[in-house]
This record gives structure tokens, sequence and C-alpha cells, in this order.
């Protein structure tokens, strides 16, 4: 489905939709990505990275999930580029991130926030929700 | 957009929205503006979320907001909080998640006019020296002990490294560390976020900029202060970089999973907190305190970072930088009020709000490319404003919009035509920064100062930007 970057004074509002949990996770990920305009490295060799999330509900599961991405993007300078899910519901997930080294990032994200974050059900039938990132 | 008719006018500088504006306020919330100003303000969501601050358990007088407010999420930036040490909360919303973002001014033994020609050099020297944008690494990898030594000594850490001197320790906010820091409250996740990332400057809108005394308003306390028409001056603005950011990241998870807890339900998620006593609220104040000390110890190897470019162009004919203050931004302190007839024991949370005691200097940068301001604290921030002033010019444009409205190569032009030499990293970063997207910093200062809770004391020009 697809994600949109919305006005915020000062932060980066993004909204995000997607026909199941699934794809509004993978489609976050995208938006977030597109949102720190990794600077690829030459040469460098894709890698895979694991991730597993717990959390009281499906919207806090989202903020986490994109936090912990965030922390790997980070820690290993790489950029995440598709997403795998072993197993998603609405209170855990077990992923492999696939991505590709870095150079940098042309903007940094500081967390991905739960402020106006809520996954709702939209008047298409999509699930949705608005995720504020701090810059 | 907030409805002005729902405030109401206590001086010409200061407005309140009342308790009965909704039924979940536990205070009022109150509003440092021009009524200019606050046009602009209620357009986007900051005193929406001011309420909510108001609604906090424990708040006490008022939810407060500096001049240069503007949306956040969770807390307003430009915000202000506090809560009563014994029955209140602790929120690490209300701090941020750059802890101990803030600034710090340094002042030369030259004049800007004898290191003018070299400008374009120093600027180079400058962006080499101190590493800027996001994922570049600084000068120090610490191992597991040398880091959780950094984290509990702070700045004093890195001096007695050998990065500056006991003196610099003296003017700095807290001697530059914070005591009840705890490295191992701070997680292996964040630890290996912020590792290699001492003495980098990061993105955004954090910068050196090297710059000018261009008008003195208080001479007896520029005197005192050792600032002088035409000095040159450097400022540095940065924070605790990517530890900062995932204490906070940890602890808001954490505080939201536990709230129910506690029996605490908030209009936002976003403002997570638990009792300031309880185990968490304590957890989260000893690992916030090291994010601090490490925000203090990267200003130190900046500052030591500047002294060498500074040698490096000028040598001997330069002289020294001297540390003339360093003031923290986002940060939790706990300090006393007179609340009613006794003190009591208060937890302040600053989110792009600077403390603002009697006599102590207060660090107001401006946007790109305009001035920033230097004021004292003056003894009615102690009682009206919790000890706190303004942080900064506060933005009033998104970056969306800046970086439509703004190239960042002509924006370049524009500052070097205006004798300011640009060193950056990214062009769309500088055009994100461009001094329209900001408020205009005069404004803020103004109601600053007339509000009493600081005084303008000497304002700066920038001759050299240097950014990520």
């Amino acid at each position: 489905m697809a994600y949109r970057i919305l006005e915020h004074t000062a932060d980066v509002r993004l909204l995000v939709e997607g026909r199941t949990l699934e794809e509004l996770f993978r489609e976050a990920l995208r938006g977030m990505m597109e949102v720190l305009k990794a600077e690829k490295k030459e040469g460098g060799v894709e890698s895979q990275r694991r991730i597993e999330i717990e959390a009281a509900g499906r919207t806090a599961l989202l903020v986490d999930f994109l936090n912990e991405a965030l922390w790997l993007a980070h820690t290993h300078h790489e950029a995440f580029t598709r997403v795998a899910f072993d197993e998603i519901s609405e209170t855990r997930l077990k992923a492999a991130l696939r991505g590709w080294p870095v150079e940098g990032f042309g903007e940094d994200i500081k967390a991905v926030t739960y402020h106006e974050a809520e996954i709702r059900e939209n008047a298409a039938g999509n699930l949705e929700t608005v995720l504020v990132f701090d810059i | 957009m907030f409805a002005k008719s729902k405030m109401t006018k206590i001086e010409d500088w200061l407005w309140e929205i009342p308790r009965s504006y909704r039924d979940d306020m536990r205070v009022p919330a109150r509003v440092y503006a021009s009524s200019r100003m606050l046009d602009q303000i209620a357009t986007d969501r900051s005193l929406e979320q001011l309420v909510n601050v108001a609604t906090l358990p424990g708040i006490s007088g008022y939810a407060l907001s500096m001049p240069d407010i503007h949306e956040g999420y969770g807390f307003p930036v430009g915000g202000v909080a506090a809560f009563d040490a014994e029955d209140g909360v602790i929120s690490p919303g209300g701090i941020g998640y750059d802890i101990n973002c803030g600034v710090r001014l340094l002042a030369a033994d030259v004049p800007v006019d004898a290191i003018r020609s070299q400008l374009g050099e120093l600027g180079k020297a400058l962006y080499r020296e101190v590493p800027s944008g996001v994922g570049r690494g600084g000068r120090l990898n610490l191992n597991d002990e040398d880091l959780d030594r950094v984290l509990e000594g702070g700045a004093r850490r890195v001096v007695e490294l050998g990065y500056g001197d006991e003196g610099d320790l003296q003017r700095i906010e807290s001697q530059g560390t914070l005591p009840q820091a705890e490295a191992e409250l701070v997680s292996p996740h964040a630890k290996s976020r912020g590792r290699d990332q001492l003495g980098t400057m990061g993105a955004g809108n954090h910068f050196v900029e090297v710059g000018v005394v261009e008008s003195i308003y208080d001479p007896a306390e520029a005197e005192r202060l050792g600032l002088w028409l035409g000095q040159a001056t450097v400022l540095i603005h940065t924070g605790s970089r990517g530890l900062g950011h995932q204490v906070a990241t940890d602890y808001i998870r954490e505080m939201g999973r536990v709230m129910p807890r506690y029996k605490i339900s908030l209009p936002d998620p976003e403002l997570a907190c638990t009792p300031f006593t309880s185990p968490e609220g304590q957890k989260y104040f000893q690992a916030m305190s090291a994010g601090a000390n490490f925000a203090w110890a990267n200003r130190q190897l900046i500052t030591w970072e500047v002294r060498q470019a500074w040698q490096q162009v000028q040598g001997a004919a330069g002289g020294g930088l001297r540390l003339v203050y360093d003031v923290a931004h986002n940060i939790a302190k706990i300090e006393e009020y007179r609340m009613g007839p006794a003190s009591k024991r208060m937890v302040i949370h600053r989110k792009g709000a600077t403390r603002s005691f009697p006599g102590q200097p207060v660090l107001v940068p401006g946007s790109m490319g305009t001035r920033s301001f230097l004021l004292v604290g003056q003894e009615k921030a102690m009682l009206e404003s919790f000890g706190s002033s303004c942080h900064g010019a506060g933005r009033r444009m998104s970056r969306t919009r800046a970086k439509k409205e703004v190239q960042g190569g002509e924006l370049k032009k524009r500052l070097e035509a205006q004798g300011i030499t640009v060193n950056v990293g990214k062009l769309s970063g500088l055009a994100e920064e461009a001094p329209e997207a900001y408020k205009d910093v005069d404004e803020v200062v103004d109601v600053i100062h007339r509000a009493g809770i600081a005084k303008k004391v000497a304002h700066f020009r920038p001759v050299a930007v240097i950014k990520g």
C-alpha cells in the first residue's frame, strides 16, 4: 500500500496504510528508511538482522519494532530494504531484516514516538496510523 | 488552531489557559508570548500539547511555555513542568530524546578582525576536527569501563583525560556532572549506539558557529563575564547523541508498560510517566543523569577539538578560547521552590527551556545566520518560571516546507553574501535550518527580557557556520 509524509513544525509526521498488519509494518519500515536517506556503501554485502518484539498491543508493537530497526541501522550502519515476518500477531513478532551497509544517513531520526500513533481501520477498510519521528 | 479567546491575558507578555478549559487539567497552563507571537503559536498543536502536560499527576503551579514554544510529540518544545518530588511523576517525554541537548559559549582573546582573513581556513579546520552528520564516529572509541566512567563523571572525566581544565568545569551548569548518574542503568543498546560518538556534533539543528560580539546591552554584566565588543566567539550546540536518544526510547517504552500498575492514564502515550519515587522513576532519573553527563562530556571534547582547530589555523596569535558558560536545555533537575508557605523539592522538567538562576548566563542561539543572545537569569525567574527561560528562536516552519521554499545552495550563497562562511555536510540539511523556518529570535528574547525572568547582556552575529 503506501505511506505519505505530512506537515509537522519540527519533526516528521508519516501516515502509513496497509491491507494487513504485516503490510502496514513493512510500509512503516520503508517510510522510515526513506526519511533516513541512507547513503549506500559501494560494494557492500547484503546483511540480515533478526528482530523479536513483544508489546501490550499492535500500536506499541509497531513503534517498538521501528525503534529496534532504527537501533540496528544506527549501530551497524545499515539500511533495511526488506523484512520477512516469521510470525506477527497483535502483541508479538519475529522477523528478519535484510539490508545493506551505508556510508551514513542524510537525516537523523532520534526515535519513533508513540505520539498520535494508533492503528485503526480507515474508510477503505485498510489499517492505518500516523507516526511521528523525532528528528 | 487554538482559540485565543480561551486564554486570559495576565500581562502583555504572559497568557493563561485556565483549568476550566478542560476537565482533566490539574493546573492552568501559562504561555510567555507577545500577542502577535501567540497568534502564530496557536496555529500548530503546541497549546493542546501544553494542556495535556497540565493533566499529569503531581504537577505544581502551572504547565509553562516559553515564547519559542512549538509543536513537539507529547510535551511541546519550549516547555517547563514542575512536579512535587514526593508525590509527583517523572516523564522522559518531558526531557526529550536528546537528553541534555545544550549550548556552550567560548570567548576568544582576540577580536574577530584579527581572524577575519583566516575564516575560510578556520571553517574547514573546524569541519575536519569536529565530526558531524549521521554515522560519522568520533576520535575516541570507548571500552565498557571507560564509557561507564564518562557516564558517571561527565565533563570532569573528559578533563581528567586531558581535554580541558578545571576552569572549564566551573563554568558549566552543575559543573558538567550530575552525581545521581548510574551507568549500569544505561542499557547495552544505548551504550552501543553512543560508544563511538563522543566528540561528535550530529545533524539536524546542531552546529558549531564562530561569531562576533556585536552589541552589549548591559556593560557591567558583560565585563563580569569577560565579553567585549568586536570579540570573536564560538557557540557549540549539540547533546547526548545516539546514547541519549536510546536511553529515552528504552525508558518511555518501559514506563508505558508499567503505568497501569500506578493507575496513571494519559491523554497521550508519549507522556508516559511513573511516580518519581517509584523504582522505574528513580531508574530513569539515574539513567537520564548518565545521558546528561555524556552530553556534557561530548561538549567538553568538542571544545578541545575547537581549540585544536583554532590553534592549527592561527597559532599563538589566535590566543585562547575561554569557556563562558554551558547550559542544558533538555533535562530534569531536582530544585527547591517556594510553594505557598514552605519550600518544596521539585523535579523540574525542561524540554527546550534553559535554567535561569539569578546571575547565571542563559544562552539563546538564534537561527542560522541571525543573532544569538546571552542573557543572565533574574530573581523573578525563581518566583514565576521555576528558574527557567527560553532556549532558542523556536521553529515555525516544517522541514518539508523549508526544503520546498529554500534551496540549500542558494541559501549558502545568501549567507556567504552576508559575510558568513558555511561548511556543511548536506545542503538539504542546510535548507531545513534556513532562518525563515524559525521565529524571530529578537522577539523571543524581548518577551523574556520584558517579563524579567532573564535580562539581555549581549548578542553575537555569526561569521562562520559548521554543520553536519
